[in-house]
């Protein structure tokens, strides 16, 4: 990669992350302050769509049971909070842990398979909790959930810092997701995300440069479920609720296409297709009911026409603007000579 | 040296009803490059696949140096020093060529670090340069696997197998669909290889057989036929008749060992 594509690709970082810190200012301004708590919505979403990439852009096993940790990082909050009276952050640490421990239990058997019978086993998995769930309804309350009331975050001496604050509420999500992301892209870009790769490329070969792959895909496929966890976390403390629905094959197959439309296998293109679907939802639902149809159709044309999702669309139109740039540059070299 | 790097006693595979390997012994000498030929179907790469642990054995045992590496998984053979490379080009086509020697350098670590930047690993770093400038890849360091020619890819290949510092290096028909300029450039590098490699080969080409190979060793139907100089190979009846029989093919042995 060239040196300006570098600078290009860091300056637009900044700027979306200059954007997102400016929302709770600038969005009530501009349109109105429900919009903020949709953009935090949109960015736990993410999270949770980038759990999907992580698994199928960067290890190459497509998931459709991610909805299970995310419901588990859900409950373990609100289960925690409702049920057992935990603060916030042991809450939290419920929700996370709950998520990791079944991930792994799951994983265990799951990543024994590949391709469509791991998409399977992750579906079965998944709703096997789920009907589990909608049937002890005394402790998960079923597909009326729980509600809870939320417990302050911080508080020391006379001041308290709790999600009744939305802008504080936005914040904490904000840096919640945006650590879990940096965390992903230093996974990615460490030894062992290389091995990720080489395993999605060639998971026969990798074995035989001496490569775990079944213990790589099942630290992956942990990764995985901790990621979701954190998103299904925060969506109980931003919803102050938790419901067997979110548990439901249906969510994890929305978290696949909006991976896929956005970019598999790029750190951010789950970012770019959850927004892109969560924003048409939010404005054409109020004026259409049939509002999945748009999203139907532009999943299929970008899954046709734009196979590596809309982020590896811009990458490429960016690599090859860079290259038409370098083009003047050999061709007054060529003029040169004779 | 006399001393087997790598002994086969009684190997079997069977699938279904077709014995692919059948009892086969075969002891190979360290220090000495051992070519495997056989006609098609003779159960070579089988015995590869067997080997590295892709496939599990229906019966016998592999030693490996003294020690009994039968039923062990495919990564634990390869940690053990054991490397092949795969009749049909196999390199990971979306990692830079220098990710994918990077890759391998590093797959034998038990523990890969989760957060530390790849790109930070110095010595790994300059090993992979070192491999690059081996295998005459430089200039292509950071084209992805998966744009080389096919010859590139082939030496690819044989840089990942330099840079995990194999002990014993199993090449499954490494010149297989080169130009003649590909496949003299490829047996040079093997020439090179097997100074300090134990190497075991299988391979079509009998001109590339008889110019590299020490020792011989003849499969058919599964089974170890003849094992044997090149000489004592050229001059075998059974093997004309089991392997070469055809009389428009038999000259084709004698010029291979004046080559």
């Amino acid at each position: 990669m060239t040196m300006s594509l570098m600078m290009i690709r860091r300056a637009m970082l900044i700027a979306f992350i200059a954007a997102l810190i400016a929302v709770p200012w600038v969005v009530p301004a501009l349109i109105n302050k429900f919009w903020v708590s949709v953009i935090a919505e949109i960015m736990i979403w993410s999270l949770f769509a980038a759990s999907v990439n992580l698994l199928f852009g960067y290890v190459g096993l497509l998931s459709f049971g991610q909805a299970l940790y995310f419901g588990f990082g859900m409950y373990g909050v609100a289960i925690g909070i409702s049920t057992f009276g935990l603060s916030f952050w042991p809450a939290f640490g419920l929700g996370i842990v709950a998520s990791v421990a079944i991930a792994l239990v799951a994983g265990i058997f799951a990543v024994r398979l590949t391709w469509h019978y791991f998409a399977i086993i992750t579906v079965v998995f998944s709703l096997i909790f789920y009907f589990f769930a909608v049937s002890v309804k005394s402790v998960t309350g079923g597909d009326d959930g729980i509600n809870f009331t939320l417990p302050p975050t911080f508080s020391f001496g006379g001041y308290t810092a709790s999600f009744s604050n939305e802008t504080f509420q936005y914040f904490f999500i904000f840096a919640a997701v945006a650590f879990c992301f940096f965390l992903m892209h230093r996974v990615i870009q460490s030894p062992l995300g290389k091995a990720f790769v080489a395993i999605r490329d060639n998971d026969t070969r990798a074995e035989l440069i001496g490569l775990n792959v079944y213990q790589l895909r099942l630290i992956a496929f942990v990764m995985s479920g901790f990621l979701a966890g954190v998103s299904g976390a925060l969506f109980a403390f931003f919803g102050r609720y938790a419901s067997a629905s979110y548990m439901f094959y249906h969510v994890s197959g929305e978290a696949v296409v909006w991976a896929i439309v956005g970019g598999a296998g790029t750190l951010l293109g789950p970012v770019v297709g959850t927004t892109l679907f969560i924003v048409i939802r939010e404005v054409v639902s109020t004026h259409w009911e049939h509002h999945s149809l748009i999203v139907g159709v532009m999943a299929i044309l970008v899954v046709i026409l734009a196979p590596t999702g809309l982020v590896g669309l811009w990458n490429e139109w960016l690599a090859r603007w860079s290259a038409r740039e370098k083009v003047p540059a050999t061709r007054t070299s060529l003029q040169s000579e004779p | 040296m006399t001393e087997s790097v790598l002994i086969v006693e009684g190997l079997t595979k069977r699938f279904g009803g077709l014995t692919a390997v059948n009892k086969l012994n075969l002891s190979i000498t360290s220090g000495r490059l051992h070519a495997i030929i056989g006609p098609n179907g003779a159960g070579k790469t089988t015995f590869f696949n067997l080997v590295s642990g892709l496939y599990t054995a229906d019966g016998g045992r592999v030693l490996f140096k003294g020690r009994n590496i039968t039923g062990l998984k495919p990564y634990e053979i390869s940690r053990i020093g054991i490397k092949r490379t795969m009749q049909i080009k196999s390199v990971f086509p979306q990692l830079s060529v220098a990710e994918n020697l990077w890759v391998t350098r590093n797959a034998t670590n038990g523990v890969l670090h989760p957060f530390r930047s790849a790109s930070s690993d110095h010595a790994t770093r300059e090993r992979v340069e070192f491999t690059l400038e081996q295998i005459g890849l430089t200039s292509l360091a950071h084209r992805a696997a998966g744009t080389l020619s096919y010859g590139d890819v082939a030496l690819l290949e044989i840089g990942m197998a330099l840079i995990s510092d194999p002990q014993l290096l199993l090449l499954d028909e490494p010149t297989c669909g080169m130009s003649p300029a590909e496949t003299s450039r490829t047996v040079d590098k093997i020439k090179i290889l097997a100074q300090t490699i134990d190497i075991v080969i299988i391979e079509h080409d009998m001109e590339v057989v008889f110019e590299i190979a020490d020792d011989i060793t003849v499969m058919t139907q599964g089974e170890n036929l003849v094992s044997g100089s090149p000489a004592e190979i050229s001059g075998d009846e059974r093997v004309r008749e089991a392997y070469l029989g055809r009389p428009e093919d038999e000259d084709y042995v004698e010029e291979a060992a004046h080559a």
